[in-house]
């Protein structure tokens, strides 16, 4: 504890070296000299570069000094690279769709440290953002990221076809769920013109963590190992998620059909064609079939609970964008105002939240009556506000530790894995390795 | 024998050198029969063989001219010929960008191989020094090294010491300094000048630099070529190099790189991305027809007779 | 430069010149200041690639030997801990030989098959009457297709779901497995996409076969021999050097084998690199996962630039024990004029 404490002070002192006296930065844009800053974030959709873009020009307005390069569609290993070669097409704020790898950023100082920004602009982190999204953009007592808009994990299902197949109301528990799926799935020689559900894990965002979300499992014990051999609820997800692949078709058959989907963020993902009746998906989805109109009633509602756990339905996987300030970036102060703006900016964070309907992640944007909210967006505020809904925590390594689990939950389905319990103890040992080894 | 004849003279098949039997003969008819089985054995093997090689060619282009929706099908025919799909592809953003850092890459990448590995590969070929099976067999282990091998000091060197990250001259400067399969190459080819050449030039008064570029270079065009041509393909088709330094700069990238990325972009628009596939294979498939020649010497040089 | 060096050993020489003195230099003398322009002029020939092997083979190579001593995320200094991260890699991570399980699989199935078809294909058009032309640039065009290019085309044509493939094997009645996306068959997919660019193979032994002697062939006819024996005792002892050249280059070429299997296993799982998302190679299930990837998703992704160090070794260990039996003599790579 006291190796903790003291490194933290040891971090803090480290950022107060490399920023300068004023606000953490060299780059004299506090005097109205002309900077210009890379931004690197990860939308690719047009609706969503848009509204970037719109952002970004808001602020260059309010600071007529400091210009914004912005770059999309990054992925985190090329972000991750970048930060470690440095240069100058090097990025100077970095955003990240994933928390997965605040662990790393923070731990590897690839992220400066936020706290004396934050506390020399006189903002108080915990009155203005949500504690949830305060814990998962910090790492030790780090604060190296800061939230900018939430994401919840929710049900999309296609209205027309529970119509059509005499379904009154979304699924609340597993047994509904599968029951509606098979209901839902129309089939089509070896293959399907209707699936109820995709369970695959490939499946998009049918992931392994997102399907946790529904059971509340603890990644980690107290020790700091991980605990998914010990916690019965990884090994029922992952029976449960086996389960609803043979029921609607076996791996071979739904991995053929998979194949045919298009693009997730594209006017081709398979909700959208209706090549899905029901799908896993995160609260920007309502925008894009808003804008994409496709041609049936939809509606968003939670995504169902295991049935021995029915009282938390509600629940969902919670994560976020986060955004932080590169450490080898020469320009942190324009970094500073840029990343505060995004961050804490009511009207920024609103607008924001507005154009790629996201859930907002400040206090003050949550309540403000400038906030569009529809039905189905609220499905997943809703979520967003559940005590029960959680999200993966952040470790040395990034989202190793994810992907692991992942790479069992594929085995698995497949079939190459048949005894569950012997892979989840291999790959809980393989993940303590790979964090010892990241220390 | 040089393998540069196999290519110009049609071969004789092996059966057809026999002592030619009486015409009219039972033997000789039997010969006749058994001479025309063989032709139509060998050639519908052929056939079969060129369908194999060639169907994947067709299925792209045929692919590549469907609309949209029927990409997705199980079709084989486009029913509407959409030739406007190349120039979607053509126009899409950084698509010129791409061709332009391939071509600088490829172009300057073989300039410089060409230039640097001359000198050494005639110096292995016909000087005599102490050491020199020693430094062949460095080129020969340099040029089997798997590229993996080494990359990690060497990002750190380009990106941490030369602030060359997110560019492709990480992957060009080493090219001035001698690519171990182009030396290897040139090596193999000048072994077969013979010596009086370079003693003629030299007893004329010509020193080690002027013979090499008045006498030897006019003799190694061909293996010059097919060395360049090599190269040239190598960094056209490079996508781990690219990877490494480019992947972080958009403005780097290259077309293999790049149509990997428009596959992510345009996942099942299949039909994009074929005419995207195509459009990156057209220029090794010209420049082969205009140097077919030189590139089937060049890969006959690579295997060596024992 | 290195002329320079050649003047100055001169007059060292010339000082120490001894007995004949320096007025009436001896034929020794001469002798020997030939020798030493000719080493200056050797070297001056080989500096560009001297300077190449120094900073792009022997530096890399002792820093990665170094690395592989270390931790070093990128960040900071690296710092020395000892086997660490051998241990890590040999004992405590399976991938490791889930690749080399792959690279195995590679060098037997695709490598024999590639350099079999190559020979067949080979034999094939040396027969050729009609066409030769013709088939020739056919049969080897696939070769010079862009490797990514190449390998999207066949992700598409071995799509299971609307791919031509499994289209014509369904109208035929065959099975269709899932190629790419199954990990039973995304091996074999692969295999079929390198023996589709068979054409450097098909011409080595085109020329080779061109090369053997006919009247060994005339004088096996004579005896008696069937097309099988001549194959046998004619053909096959004339071009197994070449055989054993394309099996060593294609066992290197495997070792280094990564373009074709991290496009394949993109294209297929659908994950590109897209939207924070982050591709980690192998799909489907560690299938394809081969050393080189190896390095790239421990350095470049997971940035334990140690542990990745540890894998280019046993990399650079193979490669090299394989290259040693192209350095054999009889291989002739190393034949001299003299």
């Amino acid at each position: 504890m006291v190796a903790v404490a003291g490194s933290a002070v040891l971090a803090l002192l480290a950022t107060a070296c490399t920023g300068s006296s004023d606000s953490g930065g060299n780059d004299d844009s506090a005097s109205g000299k002309d900077v210009t800053i890379t931004f690197w974030h990860g939308w690719s959709q047009d609706n969503e570069t848009k509204a970037i873009d719109d952002n970004i020009a808001a602020f260059e307005k309010a600071h007529p000094n400091i210009h914004v390069k912005a770059v999309g569609n990054i992925p985190d290993d090329k972000v991750n690279q970048a930060l470690r070669a440095g240069g100058n097409d090097a990025p100077d704020v970095v955003s990240s769709f994933t928390t997965n790898n605040v662990g790393m950023f923070c731990s590897t100082k690839a992220f400066v440290d936020l706290k004396p920004l934050l506390q020399q602009s006189g903002i108080d982190a915990a009155k203005t953002f949500p504690a949830a999204m305060l814990n998962y953009t910090q790492f030790q007592g780090n604060q190296c990221s800061l939230p900018l808009l939430g994401d919840a994990y929710g049900l999309y299902y296609n209205k027309t076809a529970f119509a059509a197949a005499g379904i009154a109301h979304p699924p609340k528990t597993f047994s509904e769920f599968a029951a509606d799926a098979a209901l839902l799935t129309v089939p089509d020689g070896d293959s399907y013109k209707q699936l109820g559900f995709m369970p695959l894990y490939h499946g998009y965002e049918s992931t392994t963590e997102h399907y946790l979300g529904q059971y509340g499992a603890t990644y980690f014990g107290a020790d700091g190992k991980s605990n998914i051999a010990a916690d019965p609820k990884v090994a029922a997800m992952l029976k449960w998620q086996k389960g609803m692949v043979d029921q609607l078709g076996g791996y071979t058959k739904l991995e053929k059909y998979r194949s045919t989907f298009g693009e997730e963020f594209s006017a081709k993902n398979p909700f959208h064609t209706g090549q899905l009746a029901m799908a896993l998906d995160g609260e920007w989805r309502t925008a894009s079939l808003a804008e994409n109109k496709p041609g049936f009633e939809w509606a968003t509602a939670a995504f169902p609970v295991p049935d021995d756990q029915a009282d938390t339905y509600g629940r969902g996987y919670q994560t976020g964008t986060i955004v932080g300030i590169a450490s080898t970036s020469k320009k942190q102060a324009a970094a500073w105002e840029f990343v505060k703006y995004l961050t804490t900016d009511t009207d920024a964070v609103v607008s924001f939240a507005n154009a790629i309907h996201n859930v907002p992640s400040t206090f003050a944007a949550l309540d403000s009556p400038k906030l569009v909210s529809d039905d189905n967006l609220k499905t997943f505020l809703d979520i967003a506000k559940n005590a029960h809904s959680g999200t993966t925590p952040p470790a040395v390594n990034g989202s190793g530790y994810i992907v692991s689990l992942q790479n069992l939950g594929y085995d698995y389905e497949s079939g190459k894995q048949t005894d569950l319990q012997a892979g989840l103890t291999a790959t809980a040992k393989q993940i303590d390795t790979d964090i010892a080894q990241a220390k | 024998m040089t393998p540069s004849n196999t290519l110009t003279e049609a071969p004789a098949p092996t059966g057809a050198t026999r002592p030619a039997a009486r015409p009219g003969s039972p033997a000789a008819r039997a010969a006749r029969r058994r001479a025309l089985l063989d032709w139509v054995a060998v050639h519908s093997l052929a056939v079969a063989a060129a369908l194999f090689f060639l169907l994947p060619f067709v299925f792209v282009l045929l692919t590549s001219l469907m609309d949209d929706q029927q990409a997705l099908t199980t079709d084989y025919w486009p029913t509407h010929w959409e030739w406007g799909n190349y120039g979607k592809v053509w126009n899409t953003p950084g698509f010129l960008t791409w061709w332009r850092n391939t071509l600088l890459y490829a172009g300057a990448g073989t300039l410089l191989t060409v230039v640097s590995s001359l000198p050494v590969a005639y110096a292995l070929a016909k000087f005599r020094f102490r050491g020199r099976n020693l430094a062949l067999m460095a080129v020969i282990a340099m040029m089997m090294l798997p590229p993996q091998v080494t990359v990690i000091p060497m990002y750190l060197f380009w990106s941490k010491q030369m602030g060359l990250s997110g560019s492709l001259w990480p992957l060009i400067i080493p090219m001035a300094f001698g690519d171990a399969f182009s030396i290897f190459l040139l090596r193999q080819f000048l072994m077969t000048i013979p010596k009086e050449y370079i003693e003629a030039a030299r007893i004329d008064g010509c020193g080690d630099l002027r013979t090499l570029l008045r006498v030897v270079l006019p003799m190694a065009r061909p293996a010059i070529a097919a060395v360049a041509l090599f190269q040239f393909f190598y960094c056209w088709n490079d996508y781990f190099g690219p990877q490494i330094y480019a992947s972080n700069n958009r403005e780097a990238w290259t077309l293999s790189y790049g149509l990997e990325s428009f596959k992510a972009a345009h996942h099942t628009n299949w039909n994009l991305t074929m005419a995207a596939t195509l459009l990156v294979m057209a220029p090794v498939i010209i420049l082969f027809f205009f140097a077919q020649k030189a590139f089937i010497e060049g890969v006959t040089l690579t295997g060596v007779k024992g | 430069m290195s002329l320079a060096f050649g003047t100055r050993k001169r007059n060292g020489g010339k000082a120490g010149a001894g007995p004949s003195g320096p007025a009436a230099p001896s034929t020794q003398y001469l002798l020997r200041r030939k020798r030493r322009r000719e080493a200056a002029r050797t070297l001056a020939f080989l500096s560009p690639w001297l300077v190449g092997f120094g900073v792009f083979f022997v530096y890399p190579l002792v820093s990665t030997a170094y690395f592989s001593f270390t931790s070093y995320n990128g960040f900071g200094q690296p710092s020395f801990n000892g086997l660490k991260n051998w241990d890590y890699v040999f004992d405590q991570l399976p991938t490791f030989w889930q690749g080399l399980r792959n690279t195995l699989w590679l060098v037997v199935v695709m490598v024999s098959l590639r350099v079999a078809f190559g020979l067949g294909v080979g034999m094939l058009i040396t027969r050729v009457k009609t066409g030769a032309g013709f088939f020739r640039t056919v049969f080897y065009l696939p070769y010079l297709a862009p490797p990514v290019a190449a390998t999207v085309a066949f992700a598409f044509l071995f799509n299971p779901g609307t791919g031509p493939v499994n289209h014509l094997l369904g109208e035929i009645g065959l099975p269709q497995p899932g190629w790419f996306a199954d990990p039973d068959w995304s091996k074999p997919a692969l295999t079929l996409l390198a023996m589709w660019g068979v054409g450097d193979l098909m011409v080595i032994f085109m020329a080779s076969l061109l090369d053997v002697p006919r009247e060994q062939y005339e004088a096996a006819e004579l005896d008696g021999a069937g097309p099988f024996q001549r194959f046998r005792y004619v053909t096959l002892p004339n071009i197994s050097p070449i055989i054993m050249f394309a099996v060593v280059t294609g066992v290197i070429q495997t070792m280094q084998y990564y373009t074709q299997a991290i496009v394949a296993g993109k294209v297929a799982s659908g994950i590109a690199g897209n939207s924070g998302q982050q591709f980690e190679p192998g799909y489907p299930g560690g299938s394809t996962w081969t050393l080189p990837q190896m390095v790239y998703n421990l350095g470049f992704q997971r940035f334990n630039y140690g542990a990745a160090c540890v894998v280019a070794l046993v990399l650079f260990a193979i490669s090299m024990a394989v290259t040693s039996i192209l350095l054999r003599r009889k291989s002739g790579f190393m034949a001299n004029d003299d």
